[in-house]
């Protein structure tokens, strides 16, 4: 079987090897295999960011009986390395009235914010950049950093709708943490631990993943995770037909590509974070655990997918209220519940 | 207990809905590839004027009666019959153009035509947008090889 972790451990040792006959220091080749490792993860989050735009061009048009992309490459799989040398190529504006240093930081900012929560997520037996103790806490830490960068698009662009969708951003990211911070607190509950490592070994087998204890918390999470990627039912900060495109309106070229890449590896995360922490993670028979953790976070995906062709957008005070009135307290039921039981 | 009821008939109508859309999702795409495919076009159908051609003689059937030039409402045709040394008009045609720039598709001469089988044609070729307006008019020769080309 295609064990990843033992060729990136054969490949750890061989530089390891390397670096100690050339004479360097240790700390060269930590800060040397660090870079490697950031590398790999770009490149990875690069291809699945390309990846699933094309698949969910493809799913919706399969959605609205269409074909979607068709010309380009078989199926249309060359649309998106020629969508991407398009957006290098195109002429990156700014603004004449934007605040250019906050306009210029904010794609940055979501684009390292993105990346940085990938640090937590074991993609296999194994295969984790650093299993930190606190590594869900973490990652719901650091994922809060796209508020920021949201607002200050918004902010920013000095656009009446871009600031719209700035304000309406941040209203609904924070608003929705809450319920998914306490969903992911009953995994924690049962586990009696933040590791993500850990998370994982607890549901070794099927019968043990969490989802079957937790089934409200696993709801509350995709519900929850849906409104904190801003996407349909709950995307509101981007409604189009209200806002013409939200906090990225005024943004084009690579600018606007960081936006768009950093949308999808936060759809990939929020699926990762609810493979491992409710489906069992990279457990699974006979394939590789990356295959196990590949494919459960491609179907979380594809379901919030299918959300996104079925459910209309729903209104800004429908969604606090659903937030505030609804969601919240289930979450602090199931909390309370699994308090009580497990 | 009423937000109980609300609450599953809303999960109720989600699912409903999610149902409904993921049988679309497994049935087959009904967008026409156009340029690869075309829809195969109605037997009737009125495109482009073409002459057409006698297949024994391999003359054109035209008897350069001027029917169709007479009856055509937005005088798209001119025709000019041959003449020989006296003067005199012959059973066919010098000069046949038709504008399909103003031609209005209505087939009058087609109808209007004596020739057994129609010697003047509205074949079904409807893809024929050109860049300059000059172009639009078809010339004998054009309208011979596009009735050659659409039995």
């Amino acid at each position: 079987m295609l064990e990843l972790e033992r060729l990136f451990r054969a490949v750890y040792l061989w530089l390891e090897k390397i670096f100690g006959n050339l004479g360097i220091p240790h700390v060269w080749f930590d800060l040397f295999t660090m870079l490697l490792v950031a590398g790999v993860i770009l490149a990875v989050m690069s291809i699945a960011a390309m990846f699933l735009v094309w698949w969910e061009r493809k799913i919706g048009a399969h959605f609205q009986v269409r074909f979607g992309p068709m010309r380009t490459g078989w199926h249309g799989w060359l649309q998106l390395p020629a969508d991407g040398i398009k957006l290098i190529l195109k002429e990156d504006t700014t603004p004449a009235a934007a605040d250019k240093p906050v306009f210029l930081i904010a794609p940055i900012i979501i684009f390292v914010a993105s990346l940085l929560a990938y640090v937590c997520l074991p993609f296999g037996k194994g295969l984790i950049v650093r299993d930190l103790n606190i590594g869900i806490l973490y990652i719901l830490a650091v994922t809060t950093f796209t508020v920021v960068s949201i607002l200050m698009a918004g902010w920013g662009s000095n656009n009446k709708y871009s600031l719209l969708g700035g304000f309406r951003s941040a209203a609904q990211i924070i608003s929705y943490e809450v319920p998914l911070t306490l969903s992911v607190l009953g995994v924690v509950l049962l586990t009696q631990s933040l590791s993500m490592v850990k998370i994982v070994s607890a549901q070794e087998h099927v019968w043990t993943w969490n989802i079957w204890k937790q089934p409200l918390g696993f709801l509350i999470y995709l519900t929850a995770a849906v409104a904190e990627v801003n996407r349909t039912p709950f995307d509101i900060p981007e409604a189009e037909q209200e806002l013409v495109a939200g906090y990225n309106i005024e943004y084009s070229g690579m600018k606007w590509a960081m936006f768009f890449f950093a949308e999808y590896t936060n759809l990939v995360l929020v699926c990762g974070v609810a493979a491992t922490l409710f489906l069992g993670g990279w457990n699974g028979p006979i394939l590789p655990s990356w295959v196990w953790f590949l494919g459960k976070t491609l179907f979380l995906i594809w379901v919030v997918m299918w959300f996104r062709w079925t459910f209309p957008r729903v209104r800004v005070d429908q969604l606090m209220s659903f937030g505030w009135k609804f969601l919240l307290p289930l979450a602090f039921l199931n909390l309370i519940l699994t308090g009580l039981f497990a | 207990m009423n937000i109980v009821r609300t609450t599953l008939d809303g999960i109720y109508n989600l699912l409903l809905g999610m149902w409904t859309t993921v049988k679309y999702l497994f049935s087959h795409a009904i967008t026409l590839q156009y340029p690869k495919e075309r829809w195969p076009m109605p037997e009737r159908s009125r495109g482009v004027v073409a002459l057409m051609t006698d297949e024994k003689t391999g003359k054109l059937k035209c008897i350069a009666c001027e029917m169709c030039v007479r009856t055509c409402p937005t005088a798209a045709i001119t025709m000019e019959p041959e003449t020989d040394e006296t003067g005199k008009k012959q059973r066919y045609p010098r000069v046949f153009e038709v504008d399909e720039g103003i031609c209005i598709f209505c087939g009058l001469c087609e109808e209007v035509c004596p020739v057994k089988e129609k010697a003047i044609k509205m074949v079904n070729l409807y893809e024929f947008s050109v860049y300059a307006k000059k172009e639009l008019i078809y010339d004998m020769e054009k309208l011979t090889r596009i009735g050659k080309g659409f039995k």
